[in-house]
């Protein structure tokens, strides 16, 4: 039998672990995915990796536990999910990574659909100045996007997901793609540093569309992968056998219990292809 | 900014020379001569003040009451002596020349014969001035019993620091005191402690010595949280033994029991004869009657009754009201936000709670928000592997539990808290294990929820106020308004603030509460860098 080729990391619960939310996304999944590590390398039995589970050609870091799930009525809560598209990634993958993350994100909460679904295309950023001709996007990235986006239309037909979101999508790249879809998103999401110089032309197309303009903290390159490969020879123990190890998507969640806005969990999930060297 | 539409609507009802303001104190309430229109002179039989009349106080008979019950239980006048602010030509040492010693019409008029009136202060001597302040005060609607109880114990610690940060405050009785809020002023105003119960005579009639008065801080928390620790509570309060038996027999825990037991170790103040002739167990006026006068920084409210869809609530006492709706709007919203940061990452800002009381003190003092420093628990996250339910979560796989992880080793108490400035606990301290900061912590919580852009466009400007309050850029009201009156024309350097000058400031405090004054010299310090 071949070994597994794939590997998922898992953060847990990271909403009461303390400083690592202060931080900005990319060092928050870092330090939250080596904290979650230590924690479970602690608890671990004697072996020295029997933390890391093996299930079919996945590897699991930690291992799934039984997870605690959430402690009041699925209604009670809003569930958002932000999936991010790693560079490098096919297109035609995001289909089956898309299911992935969210089968991730429905067993760690143990429920069995979201509020909203925000996709982030990689290597596309916000820019406030978004009319200027070099934001105008080319055509095969609009085809792109509209592959991808039939993903959500149909995860959303299925009941998966309630809502559909996109990521720094400004005016021009809306014109593209509205057209190409036909369940129309209901959020944009854009990192602005100073949230009250969001252009007028945005904001009253967004307004038109009845797209709901949302702030986040997000960085651009959520998980490069020799962050990820620093991360991993830090724990040389668990993971000294895992080379070339190429990260392809990552997974953000939250529970917001809603009437009360008390955020009860969040975490995160990161997929990554690895190379097993038995040596 | 334009004024709002709750201005508008008081404006309508109002005479032509009438206006809806919101500063904390009036300041020239109780000077000799005429501070209302129309004036009625001082000296009445209720108050018996020297300064104010008894028509200042509301016709319904419940507060003549008060104001007499108040004052004949204490066995003299209240007696509030705030420290005068020593300016150029301030005679010193200030005798305040206000006051009247030969007056003989009541008992009380000997007060001030006796020394009630101190060297270097300002003496007030009626519960007006304490209930003619106004405050921010808002009130949190919560989950159930244990998370009011939660936010009770963790809003505690921020009591003095919001008190020092919304000072507004600086002037009473016509004269710059040297304290910036209203706070001991009020406590003063309802003390109805007797000579006994201050500690100033043998017990003979009285029960307890009674270090505070009923308007003042908390002295106990209430929580199980798996945060507290028996040392935080480390005031030996007194209690209503008796009253605490029949709740713990009841099925009361200890610390709720204790809480309440204290609160009932005053007497009441004012009784209606029908809540005695009409008792029922159902009705619960006789216990709101001691809970809503006992007026610590704090209030746990439970439930009115059992009908009402009204749960556990928890009131944030003690801030001082903004002269602006924008300020007042900032300070109540920063405080939501924190409880929906609190119970998000489950903080914990326990400390003593004596040195509560302490930053309480050092709160009132000129300038503390930029100049004072006071105790703030360094580390506020709970400790790894605790839960949100506080049980710990080592589920390990294969359903081993050896290796659980070891219970976080407890430090001494001392070790958990610091001194601080204003400025660290809200925008954080330098360095990697320095305290991050309130407004960190806020953005941090709104990072992890959906916001619109244009309500997290206006966080953001709430949010600014606050971090530029604490930091120095802008002032506080009380600097604000020292700085007016120093620089008014007809100031005279002898720290009294004659009719002129507070004309003016209050016609300024009009102008700031209806919205306008921009790009004006009002707005300079107060939103501008001066």
């Amino acid at each position: 039998m071949s070994p597994p080729s794939l590997v998922v990391f898992r953060t847990g619960n990271i909403i009461i672990t303390g400083r690592t939310s202060l931080e900005k996304s990319n060092q928050e999944l870092l330090n939250s995915l080596r904290q979650n590590f230590e924690d479970a390398a602690s608890r671990a039995t004697s072996e020295q990796s029997s933390w890391i589970e093996v299930k079919g050609d996945t590897f699991y870091a930690p291992g799934i536990e039984e997870p605690d799930g959430l402690s009041e009525e699925r209604s009670e809560y809003d569930i958002t999910v932000k999936l991010f598209y790693l560079p490098g990634v096919f297109v035609s993958k995001r289909r089956d990574h898309t299911r992935e993350a969210l089968q991730n994100v429905f067993r760690e909460l143990r429920v069995s659909s979201i509020d909203l679904l925000i996709i982030s295309f990689p290597n596309i950023s916000f820019d406030a100045e978004d009319h200027s001709p070099d934001t105008e996007p080319t055509q095969e990235e609009v085809d792109e996007w509209a592959e991808t986006y039939q993903t959500l239309e149909t995860l959303q037909l299925e009941g998966q997901i309630k809502r559909i979101g996109l990521s720094e999508f400004g005016v021009a790249r809306l014109l593209k793609l509205l057209p190409r879809t036909s369940i129309k998103p209901s959020v944009d999401q854009i990192n602005v540093r100073d949230c009250c110089v969001v252009p007028k032309p945005l904001i009253q197309f967004a307004r038109e569309q009845r797209i709901e303009l949302l702030t986040h903290n997000d960085c651009t390159n959520i998980l490069p992968s020799s962050a990820l490969q620093g991360l991993l020879q830090e724990n040389h123990l668990a993971f000294g056998g895992f080379k070339n190890v190429d990260p392809q998507w990552v997974v953000k969640y939250t529970a917001v219990i809603q009437d009360r806005g008390v955020v009860e969990n969040k975490g995160y999930f990161a997929m990554a292809k690895v190379d097993i060297d038995r040596t | 900014m334009r004024a709002s539409v709750r201005r508008v609507i008081a404006k309508q009802h109002m005479t032509k020379n009438e206006t809806p303001i919101t500063m904390t104190s009036f300041p020239r309430l109780g000077v000799p001569g005429a501070f209302t229109q129309p004036y009625y002179p001082p000296h009445g039989p209720i108050a018996r003040s020297i300064f104010v009349p008894d028509e200042i106080i509301n016709q319904h008979i419940r507060f003549p009451t008060l104001t007499a019950n108040i004052r004949s239980r204490r066995g003299s006048k209240v007696c509030i002596n705030l420290p005068v602010f020593y300016d150029e030509k301030t005679p010193n040492p200030f005798k305040d020349p206000t006051v009247q010693y030969d007056l003989s019409d009541y008992p009380e008029d000997g007060d001030v014969r006796n020394g009630a009136a101190k060297d270097g202060h300002v003496y007030m001597d009626a519960m007006g001035f304490g209930m003619g302040s106004c405050c921010l005060q808002i009130t949190f609607q919560a989950k159930n019993i244990s998370e009011a109880r939660t936010l009770y114990d963790q809003l505690c610690p921020l009591g003095p620091i919001m008190l020092a940060l919304s000072a507004a405050s600086p002037i009473f009785k016509g004269y710059l005191t040297d304290i910036d809020c209203r706070w001991n002023i009020i406590s003063g105003a309802v003390d109805d402690r007797t000579e006994e119960e201050r500690g100033l005579k043998p017990l003979n009639e009285n029960k307890y010595v009674i270090p505070k008065s009923r308007y003042d801080s908390v002295s106990t928390y209430i929580s199980q949280d798996p945060g507290y620790r028996p040392e935080y509570n480390d005031v030996d309060i007194h209690q209503n033994l008796p009253l605490k038996q029949k709740l713990l027999d009841g099925g009361m825990d200890e610390p709720l029991a204790k809480h309440f037991a204290h609160l009932f170790i005053r007497d009441p103040l004012v009784i209606f004869s029908e809540s005695i002739n009409n008792y029922s167990v159902e009705n619960n006026d006789n216990f709101e009657n001691i809970q809503s006068t006992n007026w610590q920084h704090m209030r746990f409210k439970p439930p009115p009754s059992a009908e009402d869809a009204i749960g556990w609530r928890v009131e944030f006492r003690s801030m001082e009201v903004q002269l602006t709706d924008f300020e007042n709007a900032a300070f109540s919203i920063f405080i939501v936000l924190l409880t929906r940061t609190i119970l998000s990452y489950g903080l914990n800002f326990y400390i003593p709670i004596s040195k509560v009381t302490e930053n309480m003190e050092t709160a009132h003092r000129r300038d503390a928000v930029l100049s004072e420093k006071f105790y703030f628990r360094k580390q506020v996250f709970p400790p790894r592997y605790a839960n949100r339910s506080g049980k710990s979560s080592n589920a390990s796989p294969g359903g081993s539990t050896s290796n659980t992880p070891k219970p976080v080793e407890l430090g001494p108490v001392e070790d958990e808290y610091c001194l601080m400035t204003v400025n660290e606990i809200m925008n954080g301290q330098a360095g990697q294990d320095g305290f991050p900061g309130l407004i960190t912590l806020i953005e941090s919580y709104l990072n992890s929820v959906n916001v619109d852009v244009e309500t997290r466009c206006e966080l953001a400007r709430y949010l600014d106020l606050i971090r530029k309050r604490s930091n120095g850029t802008w002032e506080t009201a009380a600097t604000w308004i020292r700085n007016f009156v120093h620089s008014h024309p007809d100031y005279e350097k002898d720290s009294c603030v004659n009719a002129t000058v507070n004309y003016d400031l209050v016609k300024a405090a009009e102008t700031l509460g209806n919205g306008e004054g921009k790009g004006t010299n009002l707005w300079k310090g107060l939103f501008e860098k001066r």
